[in-house]
């Protein structure tokens, strides 16, 4: 045979075969989606699997899918429910905690999970002083009297401390197994992170089946689960960054469940399979004035008041979700305790002008660098030129400056920005962690930042709120709170986006949860 | 080679270092990174606490060992890293690249021979349109035609997100599925493979069709193609089997520059069709400021660019005989 013949020979053996391989139905894979997992699109932020690292809001997910906590959070994302402690009690003070544990709870591998479990997981949250680690800031001692009960002592009174138990990150971890794999609580020493980015511990509904960073974090069902057994055998989340190709994996049926859509790509679902829920959500996107970073002179309280008044919030809310969101009063998100009543934010240019010509403040230039960052729908970019075109109006020029996160984050740490753009979403219930981080209390993070002077009021408010037992007495020094807030004009929450729940119509169970953002237990296909 | 991959590596790191961007707030969140106890953690643990010089040293010494660090986004050795995420690089590069030889060099040819007709013209257009066309814009109007429309052609990611892919050998899906015998998953693999190579090898098209068309013009009018008209020899002949292995040594180079192209391009590609591959990566890692990750991606494409030079070099050789022989 010539060696032209062999060629030919072998291209047409080549072709037929890659026909026949085309031709052929899939043995592997199941394809369509006819399949019994749940696929979930996410643009994903895992920065650990490790429960005492992880932080994110993947995380979250992650976290109270498999690593339960003592106190759970009802759908109405208010009522502390049972989880794996039974019932819990707190002294007058605030200052100790006692929780009973649930003696029927297991971890996956079947062994009980005990008050020494709990223990080890906050100890070495504390310890290896992981991105969450503020959470257990407040721990002085746990007690571990019998293997049911644990004893828990605050170093300042704490009363935000139950809903802090409730944030995922406080799952409990399988001390045995985690110490088999090299865990402590000392960062020197620990050594388990890795063996925790392909395995799990704990004793939620599902476990980690593997994770493939970029690519997907797969759960299957934990048979060994102690509580209700959980509709799906497997969970799937699937990276993807474009919210526009979410919605093309949602309608073609590829996933089922999308939650990083913005309200103009859900405006686009037309298929009669998806169905997509507007609902409120507490993340929000705000506007901060640094008077004390370099450039921010002129950011005197009434400048700052001016600049809050010449803001077109409803324009914002359109420009950016187009309408689908809400004004925010102050730090204190819509449904958080100390948010109702307070003033909502109004344009009102002529006051505005006249509070920039009392201070005798003429064609101010204000630095705005800001982080490219688009979040819950809210690209910064618009929003930023929006803000602009408003302040414009009151004779401030806006130098826009968008860059990205890390290079935002050397600025502010070091000179400090005087108009920049950020977002906050809880990691928890309570209304504290936005008081300890917006309000101007010894080295909060925007005390720090904006480069202010120290709030004696606020801090001796937030003082008074943890100590108090009562939820009625410290919604009313929430709201003090979030009005003094709002009159230190350094934080201005300029949209509160709705979140869509898109999924397949099938799919039933979903809502938002402000503890643990999507609860994969409660989701069922039906 | 040895020396050309230290100075990259010291070239990045001092770049990346320089740069006035804090990698912390990848690693705490923006949330904590007024919190002294978990930044002074953060930094402990990955070194940051350290001059640059002694990182430098460090990252150097590690090196030399074969350790390219640990990653601060995925926190996994990033040697691990590319080494899972090659395979997929790989896969799409080749497919873009066969795509991009095959249909260049064939319109190539076909502009050559039809110069200044219809098929010349269409043929240059749409070279001209794969080298002009951003990546990212091109995918997400394939996507939008051929998946989201259509239905043709299945959507993001190498496989059906419902489906398993085959277990891994090469970490090739295609050559994996056939080594399993599956040619379902083969079959799904190669669908997978259509949109985001097709997006990856316009461009290589563009290059290769008009590259293709310049070298047969000038072999056209050389002697031996008179002379082998003159003898009779069908024009198929004068071309496929003359003209155009001569015409093809200055395409090699450029086939072989291209792959390496390809494999630092596949940036934009990989991340409109979530491929998993190093080229997703390394728009995470310049993003976060990993600044293992973004050493290790560049040292790679310093790699793929010497390897792909070397073998430019030597299939010059084997097309070229004069080569050999000197």
């Amino acid at each position: 045979m010539s060696r032209s013949i062999r060629v030919r020979v072998m291209a047409v053996a080549v072709a037929g075969a890659l026909i026949m391989a085309a031709c052929s139905s899939s043995s592997s894979s199941s394809g369509g989606g006819g399949g019994k997992s749940l696929l979930i699109a996410r643009d994903m932020d895992v920065n650990s699997l490790d429960p005492s690292r992880a932080y994110c809001d993947t995380c979250q997910i992650y976290m109270t899918a498999v690593y339960e906590t003592l106190i759970g959070l009802d759908k109405d994302n208010t009522t502390l429910v049972p989880r794996l402690a039974t019932k819990w009690e707190s002294n007058a003070d605030q200052t100790e905690f006692t929780f009973h544990l649930d003696p029927k709870a297991k971890f996956a591998d079947g062994s009980p999970v005990t008050s020494k479990d709990v223990k080890f997981s906050w100890e070495r949250l504390g310890g290896l002083a992981g991105a969450a680690s503020y959470l257990v800031s407040t721990i002085k001692s746990i007690d571990t009297p019998d293997d049911l009960t644990v004893k828990v002592g605050m170093s300042t009174a704490n009363s935000a401390f139950l809903a802090q138990v409730n944030a995922s990150y406080l799952g409990i971890v399988n001390s045995k197994v985690a110490a088999a794999q090299g865990a402590t609580a000392d960062a020197k020493t620990d050594k388990a992170e890795p063996w925790f980015l392909a395995n799990s511990a704990g004793s939620g509904p599902f476990v980690l089946e593997s994770y493939t960073s970029g690519s997907e974090l797969r759960l299957k069902r934990n048979d060994k689960y102690w509580g209700a057994k959980v509709n799906f055998p497997e969970v799937v989340m699937k990276e993807t960054k474009d919210a526009v190709t979410q919605r093309q994996q949602l309608e073609s049926g590829a996933v089922d469940i999308s939650m990083q859509i913005s309200n103009d790509v859900a405006k686009g679902i037309t298929s009669k399979d998806v169905s997509v829920h507007p609902v409120p959500s507490f993340n929000y996107v705000y506007l901060a004035l640094s008077p004390g970073a370099k450039g921010g002179e002129k950011l005197t309280p009434k400048v700052r008041q001016a600049i809050r008044l010449a803001l077109d919030y409803k324009g914002l809310i359109d420009a950016t979700v187009g309408g689908a969101g809400l004004p925010q009063a102050s730090p204190i998100p819509n449904g958080f305790a100390g948010s109702d009543g307070l003033p909502a934010p109004a344009q009102d240019l002529t006051k505005a002008k006249q509070l920039l010509s009392d201070e005798g403040v003429s064609g101010l230039t204000l630095d705005a660098t800001f982080p490219t960052l688009n979040v819950y729908g809210v690209d910064f970019s618009t929003a930023m030129q929006k803000v602009q075109t408003d302040l414009k109006a009151v004779g401030i020029t806006l130098q826009l400056n968008p860059v990205e996160i890390s290079v935002w984050a050397d600025k502010i740490g070091k000179d400090g920005i005087p108009v920049t753009m950020l977002y906050f979403a809880p990691d928890h219930t309570d209304s504290s962690q936005y008081v300890q981080y917006f309000g101007l209390l010894k080295a909060s993070q925007w005390q720090t930042w904006a480069k202010t002077d120290v709030s004696q009021s606020e801090t001796d408010l937030l003082t008074k709120a943890f100590g108090s037992q009562d939820a009625t007495a410290r919604a009313a020094i929430y709201k003090q709170l979030g009005q003094a807030m709002i009159d230190d004009q350094v934080i201005i929450p300029v949209v509160n986006p709705n979140l869509f729940l898109a999924s397949r119509s099938d799919i039933k169970g979903l809502y938002y949860s402000a503890c643990c953002n999507l609860v994969l237990a409660q989701l069922s296909r039906g | 080679m040895p020396l050309l991959l230290f100075g990259i590596a010291s070239i990045v790191f001092v770049v990346s270092r320089l740069t006035p961007a804090d990698p912390l707030v990848s690693i705490v969140g923006e949330r904590n990174l007024t919190n002294p106890g978990i930044v002074a953690a953060a930094k402990a643990r990955w070194g940051l606490d350290r001059s640059v010089v002694v990182q430098y040293f460090n990252y150097m010494k590690n090196l030399l060992h074969g350790d390219m660090g640990t990653s601060f986004s995925t926190r996994r050795p990033v040697l691990s890293d590319l080494a899972d995420r090659l395979p997929a690089t790989l896969e799409l590069t080749f497919a873009a690249l066969a795509l991009g030889v095959v249909v260049g060099m064939t319109l190539g040819v076909l502009a050559a021979r039809r110069r200044n007709k219809l098929t010349d013209h269409v043929s240059r257009f749409f070279a001209l349109i794969g080298s002009s066309l951003p990546a990212f814009w091109a995918g997400l109007l394939l996507l939008y035609i051929f998946y989201a429309k259509l239905g043709w052609l299945p959507g993001p990611g190498r496989f059906d997100p419902r489906g398993t892919p085959p277990s891994k050998i090469t970490g090739f899906f295609t050559l994996d599925a056939l080594l399993h015998g599956d040619l379902g998953a083969f079959k799904e693999s190669v669908m997978h493979l259509v949109l985001p190579a097709s997006v990856l090898g316009w461009g290589v098209v563009g290059i290769v069709t008009r590259l293709v068309r310049a070298s047969l013009l000038d072999e056209f009018s050389m002697e031996y193609v008179r002379v082998a008209r003159a003898m009779g020899l069908h024009e198929r002949t004068v071309v496929n089997t003359h003209a155009l292995r001569n015409a093809l040594l200055p395409t090699i180079t450029i086939v072989a520059f291209a792959f390496a192209f390809l494999i630092t391009g596949a940036v934009l590609t990989e991340t409109v069709f979530s491929w998993p591959g190093v080229g997703s990566y390394a728009v995470d890692a310049s993003r976060k400021l990993d600044f293992p990750a973004i050493i290790g991606v560049t040292i790679l494409g310093g790699v793929a660019f010497l390897v792909t030079n070397l073998i430019s070099d030597i299939a010059y050789a084997f097309a070229d005989p004069r080569i050999r022989l000197s």
